[in-house]
């Protein structure tokens, strides 16, 4: 049981570590506490479930794919400055089976994530838990499915965010007003490796990284660029880095929103602009519920395999229309062709998504 | 060395942390230096605060409904309101997802619960 003096030295926590943590859970728990009484009072948060649901019908190279899909998100509110969220995604790709006229599949069930926020102060939110691997912004903002403008995935989408979209350890982020014409906004993360796998879910593994991510915002011009950076700690170690961009012109009903991610899978880029036919002068009841959307992608592959990337260098371009009926209900339709060593095809897509939320309790209260 | 890196991470994260506080407070004095200069200004006739007033009202709408737009549209259409406890906790959520910050939060929230 005894221990070699020079190993207790390494181990015992020194005075100057202590002193630096008993500082960090002052300024952390402390000093925001005292800025939260000069709020003004806010309505008090309900527990809440939002999400989208969806059936898309893809003709991938001529082959029918029914894709039912629900993704609920449960957000519970603790006090002023807690926050509990998880997602879950129930979602079936159901195809045809040889000699069989009737569509079979399984229903996949996975649990994106589940974290747990704390919102320190103004400038820092620190999460823990199972989150969604803030590498770039596809998959962070843009992939579910009520959000994102055309239903099929950026080919580039798995660089950097791990096996399962997620990692499992803590994360920093936050925004702030940097000068009165632009904010910052930053996500700093630790991800432990993770090899769970729940019986009847999809696998809850997560590589073992670090990284980070920032981005300048600009509200006025609307305007917003930046990049993500991740180190592999594990394998290969190798490293990962992106830029993303974003464009809404106040004058125009117009979006462009644009990544290029790379790493030693791969790399590559898209280019996405959506147009709202607002401005169109007849028939204006329709058109401005009509969306036009066109996405440009190429991947080119990298020095090391992926099971999850494209094993040959493909370039990508899609061209949709979308229908907004009300707020939440859209249809969507798209046409894509991809080309590649592989052999070219069509991708077409058809169906309808509908953004669903209500209150786990009385939602008008105060 | 581990231990060096360990006094060294733990200094930089209390580094961090101060910065951030600092930079908090002062934003946090700067905006009641600017509440009270404009109080301080105000007459004293009902009829000048109440005007007062309907101005911050409707500073407070344009700010929001200015701020809600830039925000919420970079990602997804604009959705419309919900009722204001359910919206608490929506805009906490994007806050933390699409990391708006704390002033925008709450001109969108106030905005999104008139």
């Amino acid at each position: 049981m005894s221990t070699a003096p020079g190993l207790r030295r390494n181990r015992a926590p020194s005075l100057p570590c202590r002193i630096s943590l008993v500082g960090a859970l002052l300024i952390f728990l402390g000093v925001p506490a005292l800025q939260a009484q000069d709020q003004l009072a806010d309505p008090k948060p309900v527990p809440v479930i939002i999400g989208g649901s969806g059936f898309i019908t893809t003709f991938d190279g001529g082959e029918p794919h029914l894709g039912p899909l629900i993704a609920p998100v449960l957000l519970v509110p603790i006090g002023d400055r807690w926050l509990i969220e998880s997602r879950a995604t129930f979602e079936a790709d159901l195809t045809q089976q040889p000699g069989s006229s009737a569509f079979h599949g399984q229903v996949l069930k996975s649990v994106d994530y589940v974290q747990l926020d704390f919102i320190a102060n103004p400038y820092l939110t620190v999460t823990v838990g199972r989150f969604l691997t803030p590498f770039g912004i596809f998959n962070e903002r843009f992939y579910p499915i009520w959000v994102r403008n055309l239903m099929t995935d950026p080919l580039i989408l798995p660089i950097g965010i791990g096996p399962s979209q997620a990692s499992t350890g803590a994360m920093v982020r936050g925004g702030f007003k940097a000068t009165s014409r632009f904010n910052i906004n930053y996500a700093a993360y630790f991800s432990a490796l993770s090899t769970v796998t729940l019986s009847n879910v999809t696998p809850l593994d997560s590589d073992r990284v670090a990284g980070g991510r920032v981005g300048i915002f600009i509200p006025n011009a609307r305007v917003e660029i930046g990049g993500s950076f991740e180190h592999l700690l594990q394998d290969e170690r190798s490293n990962s880095f992106g830029f993303h961009g974003g464009w809404q012109p106040p004058a125009l009903p117009l979006e462009l929103r644009g990544e290029y991610q790379r790493s030693a899978r791969g790399s590559g880029y898209w280019i996405e602009p959506a147009y709202r036919l607002n401005q169109v002068p007849f028939w204006q009841y329709a058109m401005r519920r009509t969306q036009l959307v066109a996405r440009m992608q190429q991947y080119f592959v990298g020095r090391l395999p992926s099971d999850s990337l494209p094993s040959v260098n493909t370039r990508q371009f899609e061209f949709g229309v979308n229908y907004y009926f009300r707020d939440g209900l859209r249809a969507v339709s798209s046409y894509g062709r991809q080309f590649s060593d592989m052999g070219n095809k069509n991708v077409w897509t058809i169906g309808l998504t509908y953004r669903f939320a209500f209150p786990l309790g009385h939602g008008d209260e105060n | 060395m581990k231990f060096k890196r360990n006094i060294l991470a733990c200094l930089s994260v209390v580094i961090l942390g101060g910065v951030l506080c600092a930079a908090g407070q002062e934003q946090a004095r700067v905006v009641d230096s600017k509440v009270s200069s404009t109080s301080s200004d105000a007459a004293p006739s009902s009829t000048l605060s109440s005007s007062k007033a309907v101005h911050e009202g409707t500073y407070s709408r344009f700010e929001g409904e200015k701020r809600y737009r830039a925000n919420c549209g970079r990602c997804h259409m604009a959705p419309h309101k919900f009722p204001p406890r359910m919206m608490a906790t929506i805009v906490r959520h994007m806050r933390v997802r699409a990391t708006i910050t704390d002033e925008d939060m709450h001109f969108i929230l106030r905005y999104m619960t008139e």
